[in-house]
């Protein structure tokens, strides 16, 4: 088995300042800043280690504020480690927040093209894909218009469309399994899991318990930045279960 | 920030197109719901020289031939300039969905939107090549040779200011307005709407210091003289290499919390 993820001992703090100091505040301040005390910080997570092997499907469960999303964006790579390591050997197909390179003034074509290439396509790629992504989305004519002037659900049946039309290697979901009106929800979540079912790697935040006992293979529970438990998604969904009632 | 080598990969032209596409994106949203569209990225420098002409020919009653021609020749790469930092300010902070959920070179984003300028700058070279025609001396050779030159400093320099301050304003939001005096001070203290030798002895210091002089001049010595001046485009070059490693050094140093701030 080879390793697609490896996070060793991660720990990532963010500044708790409400308000970003302006230019005058830094001018004024600089020799606080040159010796920031540590008590303004918030650490995100404290010391986190795991791998996620090829063809896994690690859930990832815990409360608000746990270091879910935070976990998720270091492993993207738009966050970097305080201290620790990520190393990630796959093409990353990110499904975090769909349509988040959509613009409302684009038609939905011009979106697809800049948005598949965003996620990691080139323009002949998307180009190819194109027909089965607006089939899929079931848009049909609407294509041509600019997206502000879809409804919000065509808006995220086209934002998901094109994410499962990209070719994952490895897949990172935040809360986003199924989409649209009934059928469509059920038409997105069977699209979804064929993909995961079919072997390939993914990390799925849920608060959605059913749907992580079905669905991931192994499954984690972060509390406030620590790895409170790791194994069979069973077992872990039951001691959270009992950490929450 | 790393540059693929090999030209033939995937990933190589998957960049490319992606520049490519944001590029597109900058040069059609910006006029997308206008009636004139992109000619009004050559209406505003042609009125503001329309403004100038007025203020400083008619009013002021400034002694020299062919102001207009002399104008535009340097207005239009300065509009290259201005705008290019005007909007970059803006290009991370406006794009805090892009940058947190989907991960892409960053740099494209300030890249599109110079490049997006760029295009607004080629857009104008016909008017500098009538004005050539009817009021200097003719586009030459020395045209095909010196425009590449120019364009490249430019880019290196615009490319190295919008950067740094890209980033920083993503740290301190007081960058967008410091940028609008900055960029009006600029302005007026580069020999734009007048030449370089009006100004007297013992200030003209001030805009031998300032290294937009040297591309301006060097861009209107070409368009209305067909001349070029190797030490312009020498100090203009040296100078913009300075601005663009100093650029990448704190686009990629602040990059690092870039998403702690954003």
């Amino acid at each position: 088995m080879n390793c697609v993820v490896e996070i060793s001992d991660v720990w990532k703090r963010f500044p708790m300042r409400r308000d970003r100091p302006g230019f005058k505040e830094f001018i004024v301040n600089l020799p606080k800043f040159a010796k920031r005390n540590s008590n303004s910080y918030f650490w995100a997570l404290k010391g986190v280690s795991f791998k996620v092997e090829k063809g896994e499907c690690l859930g990832i469960i815990g409360e608000n504020g746990a270091g879910k999303s935070t976990l998720l964006s270091l492993i993207l790579g738009n966050v970097f480690p305080t201290r620790g390591r990520v190393s990630v050997s796959e093409k990353i197909t990110p499904l975090l927040e769909l349509g988040a390179g959509f613009h409302p003034d684009l038609t939905g074509r011009e979106n697809v093209l800049i948005n598949g290439v965003l996620l990691g396509l080139t323009k002949n790629e998307v180009m190819e894909k194109i027909g089965d992504i607006i089939a899929f989305s079931e848009i049909s004519d609407f294509i041509n218009l600019p997206v502000r002037t879809y409804s919000s659900g065509m808006y995220l049946r086209l934002a998901f469309s094109v994410a499962i039309h990209m070719d994952p290697k490895l897949l990172l979901i935040d809360e986003i399994l199924a989409v649209g009106d009934e059928t469509f929800q059920k038409k997105s979540r069977e699209a979804l899991l064929r993909l995961i079912k079919g072997g390939m790697t993914t990390i799925l935040v849920s608060h959605n318990l059913s749907a992580i006992k079905e669905i991931c293979t192994r499954a984690i529970w972060l509390d406030e930045g620590f790895i409170k438990a790791e194994g069979e998604p069973e077992e872990v969904v039951e001691k959270y279960k009992g950490h929450i009632e | 920030m790393e540059i693929g080598f090999n030209l033939n990969s995937r990933e190589f032209r998957r960049k490319r197109d992606l520049l490519w596409l944001l590029t597109k994106k900058e040069v059609t949203l910006k006029y997308k719901r206008t009636f004139l569209g992109i000619f009004w990225s050559l209406l505003n420098p042609i009125l503001l020289t329309l403004i100038l002409f007025i203020a400083f020919k008619i009013f002021m009653r400034i002694q020299m031939e062919n102001y207009t021609f002399f104008l535009l020749a340097a207005l239009f790469p300065w509009n290259w300039f201005s705008a290019s930092i005007t909007m970059s300010t803006g290009a991370l902070i406006g794009n805090v969905n892009l940058i947190k959920k989907i991960r892409f070179p960053r740099h494209f984003l300030i890249l599109s939107t110079i490049l997006g300028q760029f295009v607004n700058f080629i857009f104008a070279l016909p008017i500098i090549i009538g004005f050539s025609y009817f009021y200097g001396k003719g586009p030459g050779i020395n045209w095909f040779l010196s425009i590449p030159i120019l364009m490249a400093i430019q880019f290196t320099v615009t490319i190295g200011i919008c950067l740094a301050i890209s980033m920083v304003n993503a740290y301190f939001r007081d960058m967008e307005y410091l940028i609008g005096v900055v960029v009006s001070m600029l302005f007026w203290m580069t020999p734009i709407i007048y030449p370089l030798n009006i100004v007297p002895e013992e200030y003209r210091t001030f805009l031998i210091l300032n290294p937009l002089t040297y591309l301006i001049t060097a861009w209107r010595d070409l368009f209305m003289s067909n001349a070029i001046d190797w030490g312009n485009i020498g100090i203009s070059f040296g100078s913009s290499l300075i601005f663009l490693f100093c650029g990448i050094f704190i686009f990629q140093r602040l990059g690092k919390r870039l998403d702690e701030v954003i």
